[in-house]
């Protein structure tokens, strides 16, 4: 079994495992008896799709990015004109008796597509064209996506650019520029963009006194639940966080403060571990991969499944603001956890033909 | 085929960075899960358990206060209260908006409740009692909004009485911020006795308050409850009142101003005490609203004032069989001493008259507290002169609280030199003794001092405790005043009703013989000529009238004063005419028959088919009473 990374399974199947007595709480605490067997579904679904893409070539798959690429934005064109209007934004299709959120799969897609583009010269640096290129092309669904509006999934596009900027070799300079543009972006944003209650979870995060009941309500349950937990937890089923709703949004971007809160430190700092072994796994792939292309890939993965990881836990634990990022492979949604696995399927991919000499 | 392997190393090591700082990073993370979930635990822990517990307080329903016979003056009834829990409020002008649109009061007042239920916040404040079954259907359907309302079930007071028993029974008002520091048993916005007997019994009355530990989600609902301390309720209080006298007092005096005490000369268990104009007692029953208040109190007849014990008459005429029995204790006058009466004397170079124009001609003792001449009573203030005059006047009991320990009583006045030097500078001027002789000038007394002085002088000498409380008796004190001077005075005050010339001779007709004595006390000098109809209302002469029945062994004194009546015997001396035949006449209300049941009193309304005959006298004997009867 050389073949597959045993370690990463392993974490997947722990994180999954976790997921899955989490969601079990989340549909006895919200009467929605669906959340874990479908969460379960979902994950064993996306175990499939793993090991499949495992078993594909990443290299055929990255020259054929550009039309996957191409298809997920047109899905995403799409969802912007057909979708129907839900929860104030139009992120979900509706297939049959299921609802599929493209924007997640269309961020797969774009790692693929700057995984190949920015390993095409075979360079150690990205000149500015190319720079330029992977920035639309990561941009350009992102727009899209926060045109739905969904900006906690927009903002997960942000790390797919960065990663693709960081291991394709961007220049020092152009990293400043990125910064500069990017305090421009920001500050726009702040000015024509953000909702009033997006900033108002902004400024509260800046300062909790602020607004203890409004907006800063979530964030205080949040670690609650997670410091009420203790060391050992007070039982799956048993939060009274969860399970009396204090906690907000708990089946989706608090998960970890319902796993948190029944589980304790132990689960917590198992599940946390378990996250940290996947992301170390996964670059450790991309160390090991056989050209520019794959080390692209798993970098790029790692990279974001890191940067999720860790805004949603620091979130939960109150050290960030409210973003809307969810846990992968934790928080309820078919999409999410099936795009999340074809991800890893990829880096699975990627450590499977490391030697394969082709 | 050769395979060339790329050169990787530049990738490898921007991964080995990223990789580092997110290891790095998620290190951080497993410090930040330690330090909330092992370091801090305790403090979150708390924290949870503040946001699923809710301690209600579960107010004590107060005891009930029954009359004499039983019946009920003071009871409770179901209301819903609405508790705040001020931590819990999200937008504070939201819940503001809220409790002012579904009428719990005015915008402002609402707002006030608020802000004070805030400097208590770790419990909750009652923002209204009774509340309307609108509001509380709004509060449950808006509960998921404002989890920090909740609707309890609780008890408010009624008086089936209404305004006759208001200010005997007094208010309610919510617990000052000292109390609650004194007391640990109170909570915010309980409501304690304030005057009356809600007041000066809460200890017995009020009960201990009860909680209830519930166990909440995040919409406020209650999930299940942890534990339960249940309130212990009031004690109920039986007192002496008679609220079928009482209720006949408030009929007699509707429409005037003033007071009415009845109370049993042999031991002092009061009987009535009205004061009028009464307030709605059901505006205190639970929160007031502050603009009714201020209408309350900038009122100028000030309904809140319990005139029975708080306010200060002159005692007028009413005040000479007190120094007739002086004189005769003292021997300066016996029975048969003699005035002659031309309708003025001159004494001191002034000239006193008397209330009757042409004079009484010839009066004897007993006939000067017959006809009340006032001839009479300014040789004797003349001979007696101002110390003695007072000496009498507070062996009565005139000049100090009769200590009946009800409201904030009032001592009243019986002047002296002393007190003049004292209060007004300068000593006492002779002439002013004259008036002091037939209770006109400086003197001053309230209705209960009034009550309890005539009970002295018909009960065979004794001074009693006026009480509403039958075990708060302190027992009467004898004074030592010869029995013949009081038999004397008695015969007199017999002829004010039953004497040809008497000046209560219209209470002759009553169905029961009593005695008693007109007074009219001065509100400003009188002018010749001029009726007391024709005078505005607030210059005529206050009237009072003391009666008493049955004669020969008096169970009842009764004080009427009507202020700016004008005319003793037309206004008051019917007044207490009614109440005494009520008391003791033939005529059978059915009221007073079931309240006369003892075994159903409290438990039923009064009803027609309770009707029976009358099984004896309405005035109960008081225990161990006629010790003290002549």
């Amino acid at each position: 079994m050389r073949r597959l990374d045993l370690w990463l399974l392993a974490a997947v199947v722990v994180i999954g495992a976790c997921a899955y007595l989490a969601q079990t709480s989340t549909s006895q605490a919200l009467a929605s008896s669906g959340f874990a067997t479908r969460q379960l579904v979902w994950l064993g679904l996306g175990g499939a799709l793993m090991l499949v893409l495992a078993f594909t070539d990443y290299r055929v798959l990255a020259r054929f990015s550009p039309l996957f690429y191409l298809a997920s934005v047109g899905v995403l064109l799409f969802t912007l004109v057909a979708a129907p209007l839900r929860a104030g934004t139009r992120a979900w299709l509706a297939i049959g008796t299921y609802t599929v959120q493209p924007s997640e799969f269309a961020r797969v897609a774009a790692i693929l597509a700057v995984a190949a583009l920015a390993s095409e010269h075979r360079q150690d640096r990205l000149s500015f064209p190319v720079a330029v290129r992977l920035a639309a092309v990561v941009g350009l669904p992102a727009v899209l996506v926060a045109l739905q509006p969904d900006l906690g999934v927009a903002l997960t596009y942000v790390p797919v650019l960065l990663a693709a900027l960081w291991l394709g070799g961007l220049p020092w300079r152009a990293w400043g520029a990125l910064a500069a543009g990017a305090a421009l972006l920001a500050g726009a944003a702040w000015l024509w963009y953000l909702k009033p209650y997006q900033k108002e979870r902004i400024l509260t995060f800046a300062d909790p006194s602020r607004a203890p009941y409004g907006a800063g309500y979530q964030q205080r349950q949040s670690k609650i639940a997670v410091g009420s937990g203790g060391l050992v937890g007070k039982g799956i089923g048993s939060g009274t966080q969860s399970q009396l709703r204090f906690l907000p949004a708990q089946h989706t971007d608090f998960i970890f403060a319902v796993w948190a809160e029944e589980a304790g430190f132990i689960g917590a700092g198992a599940l946390l571990a378990a996250y940290a072994l996947l992301i170390f796994r996964t670059f450790v792939v991309g160390l090991h991969a056989r050209d520019r292309t794959g080390a692209l890939i798993a970098g790029s993965v790692g990279f974001v499944v890191a940067v999720e990881v860790i805004v949603n836990v620091a979130m939960v634990t109150g050290w960030a603001p409210t973003t809307g990022i969810t846990l992968p492979l934790m928080s309820y949604g078919g999409s999410s956890v099936l795009a999340t696995a074809m991800a890893l399927g990829l880096v699975l991919s990627v450590w499977r033909l490391r030697y394969a000499n082709v | 085929m050769t395979f060339v392997r790329e050169d990787l190393r530049a990738v490898q090591r921007r991964i080995v960075v990223v990789l580092a700082t997110a290891l790095f990073v998620i290190l951080l993370l497993f410090a930040r899960l330690w330090l909330l979930q092992v370091v801090q635990s305790s403090q979150w822990r708390q924290m949870a358990e503040n946001n699923r517990l809710r301690r209600i307080p579960l107010e004590a329903p107060r005891g009930t206060v029954t009359d004499v016979r039983g019946e009920i003056v003071l009871d409770n009834r179901p209301a819903y209260q609405l508790l705040l829990f001020p931590e819990e409020m999200s937008d504070e002008g939201r819940t503001v908006e809220f409790l002012a649109r579904i009428g719990i009061a005015e915008r402002h007042e609402v707002q006030a409740r608020v802000d004070k239920a805030r400097k208590t916040s770790h419990l909750p404040s009652v923002l209204a009692d009774n509340m309307t079954w609108a509001q509380v259907a709004a509060v449950a359907a808006h509960r998921a909004e404002y989890r920090e309302l909740e609707v309890h079930p609780a008890t408010r007071r009624s008086l089936p009485a209404g305004p006759a028993v208001a200010h005997l029974v007094g208010q309610l008002g919510e617990v000052s911020p000292e109390q609650l520091a004194a007391n640990p048993r109170l909570h915010p916005g309980q409501l304690v006795g304030r005057s009356g007997l809600e007041k000066s019994h809460q200890a017995t009355l009020g009960g201990t308050p009860g909680n209830l530990v519930v166990v909440v989600d995040a919409f406020g609902r209650q999930v299940s409850s942890l534990s339960d301390e249940p309130p212990v309720p009031g004690h109920p209080l039986q007192t002496t009142l008679d609220l079928a006298l009482q209720r006949a007092a408030a009929e007699a005096m509707a429409g005037q101003v003033g007071a009415v005490v009845a109370l049993d000369p042999r031991d002092g268990a009061v009987r009535v005490l009205l004061s009028q104009p009464a307030f709605d007692p059901e505006l205190f029953a639970g929160r007031l609203e502050p603009a009714t208040w201020k209408q309350l109190v900038s009122d100028p007849l000030k309904p809140l004032n319990n005139r029975a014990l708080q306010a200060l008459y002159p005692p007028g005429s009413t005040i000479k069989p007190l120094y007739a029995a002086g004189a005769l204790a003292d021997g300066l006058r016996v029975p048969s001493s003699q005035a002659y009466c031309t309708g003025a004397v001159t004494i001191y170079g002034h000239p006193y008259r008397c209330w009757l124009r042409g004079g009484h001609g010839h009066v004897d003792l007993y006939d000067a507290i017959e006809v009340s001449c006032d001839t009479f009573f300014y040789y004797l203030a003349r001979d007696a002169g101002i110390e003695r005059l007072g000496a009498w006047a507070r062996t009565f009991g005139l000049g100090s609280a009769t200590g009946i320990g009800l409201a904030a009583e009032a001592s009243g006045l019986v002047p002296d030199d002393a007190w003049s030097r004292r209060v007004r500078g300068q000593p006492w001027y002779g002439g002013e003794t004259i008036s002091v002789g037939i209770g006109q000038g400086p003197i001053l007394t309230t209705p209960i001092q009034l009550a309890v002085a005539f009970a002295a002088l018909v009960n065979g000498g004794t001074l009693v405790h006026p009480h509403l409380v039958p075990s708060e008796n302190r027992g009467g004190r004898p004074l030592g005043l010869p029995a013949d001077a009081l038999v004397a005075v008695g015969r007199g005050m017999e002829h004010v009703v039953s004497g040809e010339h008497g000046t209560a001779r219209r209470l002759a007709s009553l169905p029961v013989a009593i005695g008693g004595k007109t007074g009219t006390a001065q509100v400003v000098r009188k002018v010749e000529g001029v009726r007391w109809q024709d005078l505005p209302w607030e210059q005529r002469h206050h009237a009072l009238f003391v009666g008493y029945a049955p004669i020969g062994a008096p169970r009842l004194v009764v004080v009427v004063v009507v202020e700016h009546g004008g005319d003793a015997a037309g206004v008051a001396a019917p007044i207490a005419g009614a109440i005494l035949a009520r008391a003791f006449g033939p005529d059978v209300d059915s009221t007073v028959l079931s309240a006369q049941d003892g075994s159903r009193a409290g438990h039923s309304p009064p009803s027609d088919l309770t009707r029976t005959p009358d099984p004896g006298p309405r005035i109960p004997d008081p225990p161990g009473g006629g010790d003290a009867a002549p």
